[in-house]
Parts: structure tokens; C-alpha cells; sequence
């Protein structure tokens, strides 16, 4: 494959990459409103247990669990978005960079076959910075992604006891009499919610899968690029 | 693509490059200019991202780019200086002179401070190689921070963006031949790019004060002998900040 074609699919590649940084920034983004109506929901299951005095003691165990969970998913949730913010950079920056490499290419291809007063090397330990910097910031691209990854791993771990807490307020709910009515409220809100929060789990792992697989490409078009030259 | 010496004489120089007919035809097109002294070169507005290849390659033919120490910015459009960052990656100790109120713009180029010379907006001196070159301020015109810069040596003066001109592609001379049929391609860019008839005045009057044998736009074909007062002339009576339709 030509040293052209190489850099116009590694071109694409970035470009490729940094469009599913938005995405999946645009994906996470949309967590932190659940966070928020898990928190509230908590506070609600407090107040409904409250409310039913005595009779609201094994719920009330149940909406320590249900804060805990609120909780959980707040600090995972806090924590990417951190993350997704400096991966969004990174990938910027490649692009940015990844056009400056090719502008230095475009400069050495007018050294072929002329007469130069300026040497070469002078362009090409220009583009080797360029390249070092390429480097050194898909590294911390692929770094980042590896901690997003780690960071959204527990999301379905917490889905499953959402769902379980949810199921085990149903169940206090139809034994609860009078009070049941406010506890079937909280058990059904909280499957609503960890519902959404798994499907959204689910879409950010599919575009985490699509994003680690175009890095790959990226990486072995790089090779290719440089092995090419 | 015309690359021409304007002056040559023992070891200094100044040298021109336009009329770069290959560039995309939604690029303006430049003039990017290149001083040498003794060795050392200065380039005045090197131009953007997009003739960095063509400016760096037909420069290279003429002078080791190796020995440029500083690039002179008039102001801060992307035509004038969006290159910066690939001329740094090139030289790191590279000296940037700018006008003082566009420091932190400019570092959106991915120009670190340290690289910056923010000149003041009275103007100053730039000393190339042991030579001195006066700078001069030009601001509104276009830009609210913006500089000439003057070669006492070789009585050639660098206006930036004024004496402009949108010339059409068949257009390849380097230099003014015509004057009065030249205004067609310039009147409406000062009248709409400059914003202030005092400052014009303010500026005409300075570059009276000192011996100009050619006034050098960053667009369009240079000025030279009497055409530089005929220029003047033109400019002192043209009503700036009007070019826009719904100005009366």
C-alpha cells in the first residue's frame, strides 16, 4: 500500500476515533441525570419508610441499601465524566497532530529531485516531534480508555441489584398493607431507573468496544505509515 | 508560484513569495515576505496552515530556513500566522513577535509564551542579525492590534493588510503597474476591512515621516517609487469603515 494511502486511512482513522469520543461523551452525559433521580429516589424510600413507622422497619433496611446504591452509581458516574472529558481532548489533539505530520510530509515531498538551500533534516526533526508527540498521546488515549472501561465495569453489577432491591421491595410492598402503596411506588421508580441505567450501560460498552477496535486500526495503520517511509 | 528578492545587497536581503497559483480557490491568496542579515532570517507573516508546505518548500530553495530566528506577525488572523505552531516544531527557540494585545490569542495557535515577543502598542525596534527595523503601529487598520515594520536599509516598508488588494487569478504581476485602474481591486477592502478614518490619517502621517521607496501589502502587488504616494494619496480620501451596504 502506498505512503498515501496509508496516511489517508490513518486520517480517516482519527477522524473515525474522535467522532466516537463525542458519541460516547454524549452517551455518558446522559448518566448524570439518572444519578440525580437515584439520589432523590432515595431520599424518597427514606421518607416512605419513615412515614409507615414501625411498620416500615424491614423497608427501611431495604432504603439503606437503596442510598448505598444511589451512592455507588454517583461516584461512577462523577468519575467518567472526568475521563471522557480528557479523552475528548486527546483524540482532538491526534487529529490536530496527525494533520501537522502530513503537512510536514507534503513540505519533504517538495525536496524530491530539487536543489535546497534548507536541509531536509531540518523538516523531517520537526515531524519526528510530531510523531513522538502522536506517540506519546495515543498511548494516554489508550491508557484513558482502559480506565473508562474499569470505571463502567461496575454499572452492571449495580443494575443487578437494583433489580434486586427493586424485586425485594415489590415484595415488602404486598405485605405492607396501607403503607404498600408508597413502597410499590419506590420499587417501581427504582426499576425504571436501574432499567434505563442498564441500557445505557449497554450502549456505552458497545461504543467502548468500537472505539478501543478503531484505536487498533489507527495503531496498525500508524505502523504501516512509518514503515512505509 | 513567483518567489522574487526585492533587495540584495552584501549580506542583507528581503524576499518576497506570492501569486501561489496552485492553493485552493477559497484561500485568499498571500505575500509572505523573508528578511535576511547577516545569516539570520526573519520571516513577516508566514502564513496559514494551508501554504506552509508551499511557503517552507520555495524558501528552502533560497535560504537555510534553519537560520530564521523570528517570525513578525502583523496581527492575528489565521492568514497571517495559523503556521506558527508547524514553524515551531521546526525551530522550539523560535521568536514571535506580536502586537501586545494579541499575546493570548495567539497561543490558540499552540505558540507557547516563552516564544512570544509582545511588542507594545507604541511600536518599538526589531534587531535582526545586528540590524535594526522600526515598528510601527497600524492599529484599526485593519485589526485593533496591528503593525507595520520599516527597513531604514533598504526603504521598504511592510504594511500588512493595507494597500491590500483582491486581485483576480490572471493578475500575476508582482508589482503595481497600473495605479489608477489598481484601486478597483482595493477600494472595497479598505473601505469594509478598515474601521477608522483617524487611524488611517495617524498612520499615513507616519509612514510620510520616513523615506519609503516600496510599501509591501500581505495581499496583493507591492508598491513601488511614486506609486507609493499615489497610494497614500488614494487612501487619505478613501472613506474607511463604509464598505458595508447598509452604511450611509
Amino acid at each position: 500500500m502506498s505512503d498515501s494511502l496509508y496516511t489517508q486511512r490513518t486520517r480517516e482513522e482519527y477522524d473515525t476515533i474522535f467522532r466516537q469520543c463525542i458519541s460516547l461523551n454524549t452517551e455518558l452525559h446522559k448518566l448524570v441525570p439518572l444519578a440525580k433521580q437515584m439520589h432523590l429516589l432515595s431520599s424518597n424510600a427514606v421518607s416512605s419508610a419513615a412515614r409507615a413507622g414501625s411498620e416500615g422497619d424491614a423497608f427501611r433496611v431495604l432504603t439503606q441499601d437503596i442510598q448505598l446504591l444511589g451512592d455507588d452509581v454517583s461516584v461512577c458516574i462523577s468519575d467518567t465524566q472526568k475521563i471522557i472529558s480528557d479523552i475528548v481532548t486527546l483524540a482532538s489533539k491526534l487529529t490536530r497532530l496527525f494533520t501537522s505530520f502530513v503537512l510536514f510530509n507534503n513540505v519533504l515531498s517538495h525536496f524530491e529531485n530539487q536543489k535546497m538551500v534548507t536541509s531536509a533534516k531540518f523538516f523531517e526533526q520537526g515531524q519526528k516531534k510530531i510523531m513522538d508527540e502522536i506517540r506519546d498521546n495515543n498511548q494516554k488515549l489508550s491508557r484513558s480508555i482502559g480506565v473508562l472501561v474499569n470505571l463502567l465495569s461496575p454499572i452492571s453489577t449495580l443494575v443487578k441489584k437494583g433489580e434486586y432491591l427493586a424485586v425485594c421491595s415489590s415484595v415488602e410492598a404486598a405485605s405492607s398493607g396501607e403503607y404498600g402503596v408508597s413502597f410499590e411506588a419506590v420499587a417501581s421508580m427504582l426499576r425504571e431507573l436501574v432499567g434505563l441505567l442498564g441500557e445505557q450501560s449497554s450502549r456505552q460498552k458497545s461504543l467502548l468496544r468500537d472505539l478501543s477496535e478503531a484505536m487498533e486500526i489507527q495503531q496498525n495503520n500508524q505502523r504501516n505509515l512509518l514503515y512505509a517511509r | 508560484m513567483r518567489v522574487e528578492h526585492l533587495y540584495k545587497k552584501g549580506t542583507h536581503s528581503w524576499m518576497v513569495m506570492g501569486r501561489d497559483e496552485d492553493r485552493r480557490s477559497e484561500v485568499i491568496d498571500t505575500n509572505q515576505y523573508l528578511i535576511q542579515h547577516n545569516g539570520r532570517g526573519l520571516l513577516l507573516d508566514p502564513g496559514g496552515v494551508e501554504n506552509f508546505a508551499v511557503v517552507a518548500a520555495e524558501f528552502s530553495k533560497h535560504f537555510d530556513l534553519a537560520n530564521v530566528e523570528a517570525v513578525f506577525a502583523s496581527h492575528q488572523d489565521p492568514d497571517v500566522i495559523s503556521s506558527l505552531s508547524l514553524w515551531i516544531q521546526t525551530n522550539p527557540k523560535l521568536l514571535v513577535y506580536v502586537p501586545k494585545i494579541w499575546v493570548s490569542f495567539i497561543t490558540h495557535f499552540g505558540v507557547k509564551l516563552e516564544n512570544i515577543r509582545p511588542i507594545p502598542d507604541e511600536g518599538g525596534m526589531i534587531t535582526l542579525g545586528g540590524h535594526d527595523l522600526e515598528v510601527i503601529p497600524a492599529h484599526y487598520l485593519h485589526s485593533s492590534g496591528n503593525l507595520s515594520l520599516y527597513d531604514p536599509q533598504t526603504k521598504i516598508f511592510f504594511s500588512g493588510d493595507i494597500g491590500a488588494a483582491l486581485l483576480p487569478d490572471d493578475y500575476t504581476d508582482l508589482f503595481v503597474t497600473d495605479f489608477n485602474k489598481h484601486t478597483q481591486y482595493m477600494e472595497y477592502f479598505h473601505r469594509r476591512w478598515m474601521p477608522s478614518n483617524t487611524a488611517k490619517l495617524s498612520w499615513i502621517a507616519q509612514v510620510r515621516k520616513r523615506d519609503v521607496e516600496m510599501l509591501c501589502p500581505q495581499h496583493g502587488a507591492i508598491f513601488k517609487g511614486k506609486d507609493v504616494e499615489r497610494f497614500l494619496t488614494w487612501f487619505e480620501n478613501l472613506d474607511v469603515g463604509s464598505g458595508w451596504s447598509s452604511v450611509k
